[in-house]
């Protein structure tokens, strides 16, 4: 499938906060809110339009990793963008962030966008954090920042949309090296110089597990 | 429910539950239907795929029957089926399938779901299916499958994937074959899935991943570890004008990822294939790669060389000896008789990869840094500290023995290329191109699974277990495969005698070109001291030392001498030399750092580096000892050293690399030397380790030392002084720099950065303290700098608390809060108006450190409270263009006690109206002078620290004159005596109160240092009595007062007798000034200030 652009995500937040659920809520939007049924899934891709550009978000769960060093190392460096997630009815979820940002920080290359989100808006009976406390984090430390819910896909779309916009202005104003396949973001097969066929692959099919037919 | 989407458009007639055993019939109705993929039902397929995994979680948490459908039907086998249809579109399915299978294992939470799925091995089967790795997705979608799946794995499920009697374990050879993808998500999933393997902890599993796979997976993995690293090096060479900072900055990571890995898999402590992997990393990697090229320079740079030609051959020939040691460890067979056979080395370079030895160096420290097995690092330790040129002489055999616990090792001590790739060392293991006929395997079988064979998985073991081969160490010519159980013996003559060898022998010629003597002009002295002279010299060395008058010079000359022998701790030392530039010395520090602080390095080993000279400690020891062991080391020396040999008989080099970590520091202070700030804080750091040895305390002799290089550094920092106007805020910003990035080796062994020549400019993007500094004023922050790595490295050696640095204002200070007696004070009213326009009236007061701006206590006429109080140090002060009465003020919080090492932070910029031009001129010339004189405090605690004469004394200096200043008073403090910071100390007495409303209340106190804002417990009472400053007339007048405070010193110790009560003091007058200032334009203030 023919893409101007690939971005690698990943995922970050500690356990529970809905990583899984927020990925496969993005990338397969069906799952959607049949009967308390939140499935989630640790990788996904999916293919959005920026700018009247094919953008293919590929978006890989860190979960499993936090025990090894060598790990979690390199998943930061080769990602072009991270959702760092914490569950707005556990706080400590919250006052996880800033060892998780610092993490991230040290282990991604500087251009690295992430957004921050306070995952389960729809448990707001339950909010331990308040909306404005994330705001005010976010500002603090210069990302961007979301409320979403997987569970009513509520701001999923948007999240991770605007991540990629982000990064698609960065690429615009030149900040990223986009040759330098490190940095998680891939030209697509009809930018590239080769300009092989390479990525066809599945002879036009669609988005794969991406959304689409319905 | 209702809001579910219509999935199938309707069309159907489905079950109109969604979440249904119906729902699950009626798709794998439709499986059956659709047996065969094409265009037309591709769409369909995909989403009944999709359909099924979640009504598999449904069901999984809620209606068993489901699950037991689906089992029933063993629709497991409709993915199989469609996955091995090759047809157009069918990765567009086969995506589909791999993330419904993904979901599925994900989400399961039944334990005996999970079981009934892996059962019937249709898991293994998609796991060796071939997929078309070429499509990215497929690629990215299937490893991510054997992620998920490696995560469940326990000490249950394990037996699902890895089949104990058929010796197959598909799971995870399918997944290494990929560990050197392009795609870096699919090399990290291939590591996690691994880790998640081997910490299963499985007896038979892990034998099968040490027996059968472990050593082709890690002599790849290995190789290509090298192959980075060669690339590395190339880029390192190839870059001499910082052009790809950012692919080197990509390739270190990557180097750091590999070590983090290896770290990791070693932490798991699995003792098999921590052997395996230690003994690949040693022979295959780290030995001959990168131990090997600390020498490498000499033989393979046509640009002068530190070595002559003697020592060249040496080198060579510990290197090739130590090869045959770890190669083989036949004691009998003695290296003297290992004749290596002869043969020439034009090819040399092209055959032996080697990095340069500052790439050497600094990948080295990385693996200090990270990697903490100890057979690994005191292996490494041990060579680079120890061997030595009896290595080659007496041939110590059994040398690494001890350090490679497989004993057996067959893999050959060369960074070559596997024999095999991975994928072919593994390939038996899967997929349906399944015929092992290939020539490597000699009696290999036609594997068992076909590509239609829907049984599967029944792997056939035998194969798996004799094809691979248990080492890959071949040469490329060989297409012999040697297996472990292969005599040592033959195997050693085999690869002697072997043509394709391109490994150059001891004996063989040297390039005539490499061989120039070079820059280090005392190693090329001491390289030209010819063997006879050695002898006569450890001759002296026998003599002198037995006479036991050990001066430093002896115990240099010997270290010296013996340095000699030790070929990659000598290169290592000699890098040490900074003369030229610090390229090299950097990362010799570094790796000396990072040697001496890696735990599982033994400690005794260290005292190589470490411990004095053996002599010297023999002196304080016992005398009748000393000649014992005094025999001994010199008959070590004269055979062999052994790690088993006991501590004193170690040489030690201590007072070499004291000397050695010296001399940088000391041309560090010299004005134009090359050493950049972060070498020196290394050296610094080092020195210290080297100076306190064991015992953690340094001689009498090293502070001496020490001390001498403080005045050095005291010295250069002088140059400076004063000439430069923002010397203070250059002085307090360099202490805040570094106490607030201490020197960190890990982060600095990260940055590729210092991996290309040192570079002056700071367009570089290079931090200040890794390049050198760029003109004057650069020049002056890397002398202050250096002089405080050095007071910090004399003030440790000594013992002594810091109590000068940073430097501090005199307590006590205004807070926020406080409330003040401002009777007679010189106050000017002004209008705050900030850029929001919010617009506050205060009143300007003005201390010896300090601006405060006070608003009236509404309780008591004549007193105010601090409303904000900036530094008088940092204020910024600019007319107005505009508005002769207004100035703008920048004004910093106060530096107080440890926050001295904290940067500047802004409490207020506003524009300050007053009420008349005359009164913005007064303030600005208050404040301006203010400013100036409280910087010449600091200027002259500098000036202290620094030993600028004339500001010897600090007494003489009155460092603080309060708010409300009485001469008398002030004086008290001067004449406590000579240590002005004690006797501060003793006035810093906190008494506050809080009263019930939370106010904290302050009354004047005799002594001076506190009057201006001691506590008080009441509120009341102490107006009256309370002494009325006298004002400042104009602040002209404050230096001249100043300036008369040394003389008058003697005639007011009187007042230190006085009690601390404010009532004895005399009442100063009223100073027209401050109600003139204060009060007019403002009546109801006015009327407030003036009732006094
Ligand atoms: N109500 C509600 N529940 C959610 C939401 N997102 C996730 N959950 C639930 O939170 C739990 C954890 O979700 P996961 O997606 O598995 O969390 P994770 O962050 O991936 O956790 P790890 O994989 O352990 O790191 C699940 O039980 C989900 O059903 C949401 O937006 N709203
Ligand atoms: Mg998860």
């Amino acid at each position: 499938m023919a893409y101007a652009y690939l971005f690698k995500y990943i995922i970050i937040g500690d356990t529970g906060v809905g990583k899984s659920c927020l990925l496969l809520q993005f990338t397969d939007k069906r799952f959607q809110p049949v009967h308390d049924l939140t499935i989630g899934v640790e990788f996904g891709a999916r293919m959005i339009t920026i700018d009247g550009k094919q953008i293919k978000l590929q978006i890989w769960d860190t979960a499993g990793q936090e025990a090894f060093r060598s790990i979690t190392r390199s998943y930061y460096r080769g990602a072009a963008g991270a959702l760092l997630v914490y569950d707005i009815t556990r706080r400590e979820t919250f006052n996880h962030l800033t060892t998780w940002l610092e993490d991230a920080r040290q282990h991604s290359n500087s251009n690295m966008v992430i957004m921050l989100i306070g995952n389960k808006s729809d448990l707001e009976s339950r909010r331990e954090v308040k909306k404005e406390e994330g705001e005010a984090f976010a500002r603090e430390h210069g990302l961007v920042f979301m409320e979403t819910s997987a569970k009513t896909a509520a701001n999923v779309e948007e999240a991770f949309i605007n991540t990629a916009k982000e990064i698609y202005e960065k690429i615009q104003e030149g900040v990223f090296d986009i040759n330098n396949e490190a940095n998680g973001i891939k030209i697509g097969p009809q930018h590239s110089a080769v300009g092989g066929a390479s990525g066809a692959g599945g002879a036009g099919a669609g988005g794969a597990a991406g959304g689409g037919c319905c | 429910m209702f809001r579910s989407r219509s999935w199938f458009g309707g069309a159907w007639g489905r079950p109109k539950n969604p979440h249904s055993l119906e729902r699950l019939k009626y798709l794998h109705n439709i499986l059956c239907k659709n047996t065969t993929v094409s265009e037309n039902n591709r769409g369909t397929l995909v989403e009944s795929l999709r359909c099924i995994a979640e009504i598999l979680i449904w069901g999984d948490q809620n209606d068993s029957s489901v699950f037991d459908f689906f089992l029933e039907k063993n629709m497991l086998s409709y993915f199989l089926k469609i996955m091995r249809q090759k047809c157009g579109g069918s990765s567009y399915v086969c995506v589909q399938l791999l993330q419904t299978l993904n979901i599925l294992f994900e989400n399961i939470r039944n334990e005996t779901s999970l079981y009934y799925l892996l059962s019937n091995n249709h898991v293994n089967s998609i796991i060796v299916h071939k997929f078309d790795f070429s499509d990215e997705e497929v690629m990215a979608y299937y490893i991510s499958f054997l992620k998920t799946l490696s995560l469940k794995l326990n000490n249950h499920t394990i037996h699902f994937f890895y089949n104990e009697h058929t010796k197959d374990f598909p799971l995870y050879t399918e997944a290494i074959k990929f560990f050197n993808h392009s795609e870096s998500m699919v090399r990290i999933a291939v590591r996690t899935l691994t880790l998640n393997v081997y910490r299963v902890q499985d007896a038979s599993m892990l034998r099968f991943i040490r027996d059968r796979t472990a050593a082709p997976y890690f002599s790849n993995l290995v190789w290509f570890i090298g192959k980075h690293i060669l690339e590395l090096d190339t880029c390192v060479r190839n870059d001499a004008d910082h052009q790809s900072q950012q692919k080197l900055d990509d390739l270190v990571a990557e180097h750091l990822d590999h070590l983090h890995y290896i770290n990791d898999i070693l932490c798991l402590n699995i003792p098999d294939l921590n052997d395996v992997l230690t003994e690949h990393l040693l022979h295959k990697l780290l030995i001959p790669l990168y131990i090997y090229s600390l020498t490498s320079d000499s033989t393979r740079r046509p640009t002068p060389s530190p070595y002559n030609r003697d020592h060249i051959q040496s080198i060579e020939a510990i290197t090739r000896n130590l090869e045959a040691i770890l190669k083989g460890k036949n004691a009998e067979v003695s290296p003297t008789r290992i004749t290596f056979p002869r043969q020439r080395i034009e090819s040399d370079d092209e055959s032996k990869p080697s990095v340069s030895c500052v790439v050497a160096l600094f990948l080295l420290s990385q693996v200090f840094l990270i990697i903490t097995h100890g057979p690994i690092v005191h292996a490494l330790a041990w060579i680079i500290l120890q061997s030595d040129i009896s290595v080659f002489e007496d041939g110590a055999t059994s040398i690494l023995e001890m350090y490679i616990s497989n004993a057996k090792s067959s893999v050959k001590l060369e960074f070559s290329k596997p024999q095999l790739s991975l994928e072919k060392a593994l390939e038996n293991t899967s997929g349906y191109e399944r015929d092992y006929t290939t020539p490597e395997y000699s009696g290999s079988k036609t594997f068992g699974l076909e590509d239609t064979d829907q049984s599967s998985c029944d792997l056939d073991p035998e194969l798996v277990s004799t094809s691979l081969p248990s080492t890959s160490q071949m040469s490329e010519s060989s297409s012999v495969a040697h297996d472990s159980t292969e005599d040592l013996v033959t195997q050693i003559h085999f690869m002697k005698s072997g043509a394709s060898l391109k490994e150059n022998m001891p004996d063989s010629p040297l390039p005539d070109s490499g061989i120039e003597s070079s820059s280090s002009k005392t190693t090329s002295e001491l390289n030209n001291i010819t063997d006879e002279e050695k002898q006569k010299l450890l001759g002296v060395a026998t003599t002198s030392s037995s006479d036991r008058v050990i001066t430093l010079e002896n115990i240099l000359d010997r270290e010296n001498r013996e340095i000699e022998k030790r070929p990659f701790l000598k290169t290592i030392l000699d890098s040490l030399d900074c003369n030229e530039n610090d390229y090299k010395a950097l990362f010799a520090l570094c790796l000396l750092f990072a040697l001496i602080n890696n735990k599982g390095v033994n400690t005794e080993l260290l005292d190589t580096l470490l411990c004095p000279e053996l002599d010297s400690n023999k002196e304080i020891s016992v005398a009748r000892e000393s000649s014992i062991s005094q025999n001994e080391t010199t008959s070590t020396q004269d055979h062999t050293s052994t790690p088993t040999h006991s501590r004193k008989s170690m040489q030690s080099f201590n007072a070499l690399l004291i000397s050695k970590l010296m001399t940088i520091a000391n041309l560090s202070c010299k004005p134009a030397s090359k050493v950049r700030l972060v070498t020196l804080e290394l050296s610094v750091t080092l020195v210290r380790i080297a100076m306190q040895g064991a015992s953690g305390v340094a001689g009498a002799r090293h502070i001496a030392f020490a001390e001498g290089l403080r005045g050095r550094a005291a010295a250069l920092a002088r140059n400076f002084y004063k000439c430069d106007d923002i010397f203070l805020d250059m002085f307090e910003d360099e202490y805040c720099e570094m106490s607030k990035r201490p020197l960190n080796v890990e982060w600095l062994c990260m940055d590729a950065a210092i991996l290309l020549p040192p570079t002056r400019t700071p367009m570089s993007g290079i931090a200040f303290a890794k390049r050198l500094p760029s003109g004057e004023m650069e020049r002056a922050r890397r002398a202050i700098r250096s002089f405080f790595l050095i007071r910090d490295l004399y003030m440790k050696l000594t013992g002594k608390q810091e109590t000068q640095l940073p430097l501090t204002n005199p307590a006590p200070f205004v807070q926020v809060g406080d409330v003040l007696d401002l009777n007679d004070s010189d106050l000017i009213s002004c209008d705050i108006i900030q850029k929001d326009d919010t617009w506050h009236h205060r009143f300007l007061a003005v201390d010896n450190i300090q601006i405060i701006l006070v608003e009236p206590d509404k309780q008591r006429l004549g007193w105010g409270v601090a409303k904000l109080v900036g530094s008088l140090q940092d204020l910024e002060i600019q007319g107005d263009k505009e508005d002769p009465r207004c100035l703008h003020l920048t004004i910093h919080k106060p530096r107080v006690g440890a926050s001295g090492a904290l940067p500047r932070t802004i409490l207020l910029r506003a524009k300050f109206k007053f009420d008349d031009h005359i009164r913005s001129m007064a303030a600005k010339q208050r404040l301006t002078k203010g400013r100036t004189k409280s910087r010449q405090k600091k200027m002259q605690q500098i000036g202290r620290l620094l030993e600028v004469s004339g500001i010897s004394a600090p007494t003489l200096v009155p460092r603080h004159r309060p708010l409300f200043s009485r001469p008398g008073l002030t004086a008290i403090r001067r004449s406590t005596g000579g240590d002005a910071d004690d006797a501060e100390r003793r006035l810093r007495r906190p008494s506050a109160h809080m009263l019930k409303d939370g106010v904290v209340v302050y009354r004047e106190r005799t002594t001076s240092r506190e009057s201006s804002v001691s506590r008080s417990s009441s509120t009341h009472g102490s107006r009256d009595g309370s002494p009325r400053a006298r004002s400042e007339e104009i602040p002209l007048e404050d230096i001249r007062r100043n300036a008369s405070f040394a003389t008058c010193m003697p005639s007011t110790s009187v007042a230190q007798a006085q009690p601390s009560t404010s009532t004895q003091l005399p009442k100063p007058t009223v100073s027209a000034e401050t109600s003139f200032i204060s009060g007019e334009p403002r009546p109801k203030r006015k009327g407030i200030v003036e009732t006094i």
